[in-house]
């Protein structure tokens, strides 16, 4: 039973691999390579799901790459938040692939498909590596690992647009990882570690003597995670890069890339420096602040475009701004729902924009105002968008209540009812650019009141679904999950 | 006694200026060229802050030697390591930013960020 020890790191290791050989397919034999990159997310969905059953039945996985134990080597770790977010990862990850496979032919030229792929699965392979490892220096390796991957499926269209979005997104994104090189080159100076739990117990030690380190390192690591998660005043390459990419990386980057960097920030402000000093540099006042400015600018700012994409894109910022509020609250409850609202934002914002991908698929309409008798040609597409933009307004059975109702309770609990007045703003301002969409697609006057079967591939259809009814079960079902993260935010915060 | 403090600290010091410089020319340089310029002094500032953390004075490399004395010092060899992973990360986000750089000049014909907006 050795190679089930090793299921953690063959789970990183192989989408890796598959990686390694892919080009040479894409140079050869492209054809073959979207079911490499299927098999390939397959088999981590495969090894994810039995990593989860494993930590769902109470025990934490840990493995030391080489052999080497924690203070020397390169730990592996996987608890209740990296399962969940393997799980996330991998699961959403097959859809999109399977969306691409029909879309992506339209959308860029035919000789870069195969390393669309090669960059599809190392962006996966890296995410999944981000979450689960446990050692600092990893940690901005597989960071970039994701800069490079995701700009590449920026880039992948060939257009202007796209080439400039993703030089804008590498030259910042390399600016926070620089920021965040430094804040680890600083822990290590002040620690001597690179391992999370003894950098922790090491600045339980010695970290009283530093304050002002301290307070720059924990500084560097909000700037530095914080310009790749797009924070509100550092999202300024946000719409331009997930709206010029092709349909797919759109939905992955804006559904998972910048959500595993928050869950990186997450994993060092509660394991490595501790609730007390997250409270003591005044970090916690500076991203609630910055939170509540994103709920309202990215609102505001998404209200004026007229792209839908770009719409879209705001509406991100918008929506990361509700999962630091969470995070900026520091109760238990606060924290539980903004991990709850990573995955049910996940399922939202995938549907989005595969359903906008639909959209240009069968009429090449991009605009918001081009919508008028959709509802009736597409029906299963825009239900789809329907349930997934009812969702973010934050309408009760939708995922997205669930998230508003419990940050609107948490933030009262946190004696902060400012927030509530700001939820429900937010909240309306979401309605006021998602309905006049919907209002459009389904009650122009004019149009035929007949319905058309899509004229969509079934497999760009099946995802699309899944992702809609994957919202209304988070709708509904919540409870099962926010019982298994809760298990791990009690873990660190009490 | 800070002033002391100060001077014998200096490689620190000069690593924080060469990164505030690389910060600056990432952010305000319009030449795109000198932007990736400035991503690579940003990356030498941290770099030269690791070895810094790592040195002993009078530290030898850490490669055992019989023929040296007893009670030699080694130097720290793992922030070496550290670097040596960090120079192939920029070298590859260096390769990558003017291959995009490449790209936009056959699109616009300029490397010149202004004109680019201007044109778009």
């Amino acid at each position: 039973m050795q190679y089930l020890e090793m299921l953690p790191f063959l789970l990183i290791l192989l989408p890796l691999c598959i990686c390694f050989v892919m080009p040479m397919f894409a140079r050869w034999k492209s054809e073959v390579c979207p079911y490499l990159a299927l098999g390939a997310t397959v088999l981590a969905l495969i090894m994810s799901v039995m990593l989860t059953v494993q930590v769902a039945g109470g025990e934490l996985l840990s493995y030391a790459a080489g052999g080497w134990l924690p203070p020397w080597g390169i730990e592996i770790f996987i608890d209740e938040l990296a399962a969940m977010m393997l799980l996330l990862l991998c699961g959403t990850c097959l859809f999109v692939l399977l969306f691409s496979y029909r879309s992506l032919p339209k959308e860029i030229p035919p000789p870069a498909a195969g390393w669309y792929y090669t960059l599809f699965v190392l962006t996966l392979a890296a995410m999944m590596g981000m979450t689960v490892t446990n050692d600092l220096f990893n940690l901005y390796v597989m960071v970039e690992i994701v800069a490079i991957g995701s700009c590449g499926l920026v880039v992948a269209k060939g257009e202007r647009l796209s080439t400039e979005a993703s030089l804008r997104y590498l030259m910042l994104s390399t600016l926070g990882s620089g920021f965040l090189l430094f804040a680890i080159a600083f822990l290590y100076q002040v620690t001597g570690n690179l391992n999370y739990p003894y950098v922790a117990t090491e600045l339980l030690r010695v970290g009283e003597d530093y304050p002002f380190l301290m307070w720059a390192t924990m500084s560097f690591f909000t700037v530095g995670l914080g310009v790749k998660a797009a924070l509100f005043p550092m999202h300024i390459w946000l719409p331009d890069a997930h709206s010029s990419a092709p349909s797919p990386s759109s939905a992955v980057l804006s559904g998972l890339v910048v959500k595993v960097y928050i869950v990186a920030q997450l994993r060092i402000y509660f394991e490595v420096f501790g609730f007390d000093v997250f409270h003591e540099t005044y970090m916690r006042y500076l991203i609630l602040f910055l939170a509540a400015l994103a709920m309202l600018g990215g609102s505001l700012f998404a209200f004026v475009q007229l792209d839908l994409k770009r719409r879209l894109a705001y509406s991100t910022v918008a929506q990361i701004g509700y999962i630091f509020l969470g995070f900026g609250l520091g109760t238990v409850w606060g924290i539980k729902i903004a991990l709850l609202h990573i995955i049910i934002h996940a399922f939202m914002k995938i549907c989005l924009f595969l359903s906008a991908g639909a959209v240009y698929y069968q009429t090449g309409r991009k605009k918001v105002t081009h919508f008028s008798g959709l509802g009736y040609q597409m029906p299963v597409t825009m239900a789809a968008f329907t349930i997934a933009s009812l969702s973010m307004v934050g309408i009760p059975l939708f995922g997205g209540f669930i998230t508003k109702y419990g940050l609107a309770l948490g933030s009262l609990e946190a004696d902060n009812p400012y927030f509530v007045v700001l939820i429900v703003l937010s909240g309306l301002l979401n309605a006021a650019y998602y309905f006049p969409i919907i209002w459009q697609a389904y009650f122009t006057s004019g149009a035929e009141m007949k319905f058309f079967m899509d004229k969509v591939p079934v497999t760009m259809l099946i995802p699309i679904a899944i992702m809609a009814l994957g919202v209304i079960y988070m709708g509904i079902f919540p409870g099962s999950i926010l019982e298994f993260l809760e298990r791990y935010v009690l873990r660190y915060l009490l | 006694m800070e002033l002391s403090r100060l001077l014998v600290n200096y490689p620190y010091f000069i690593s924080m200026i060469l990164f505030c410089l690389g910060c600056l020319a990432i952010l305000t340089q319009h030449n795109l060229i000198k932007k990736v310029i400035g991503i690579n002094i940003m990356e030498t500032g941290i770099f030269l802050f690791f070895i810094a953390v790592g040195n002993i004075q009078g530290g030898v490399a850490p490669i055992y030697d019989p023929a040296l004395p007893e009670g030699v010092l080694y130097i720290n060899p793992l922030p070496s390591v550290l670097v040596l992973t960090g120079i192939v990360v920029s070298f590859s986000v260096t390769a990558f930013a003017l291959a995009i750089i490449v790209k936009l000049y056959y699109f616009y014909g300029t490397i010149y960020a202004p004109e680019i907006i201007r044109l778009r």
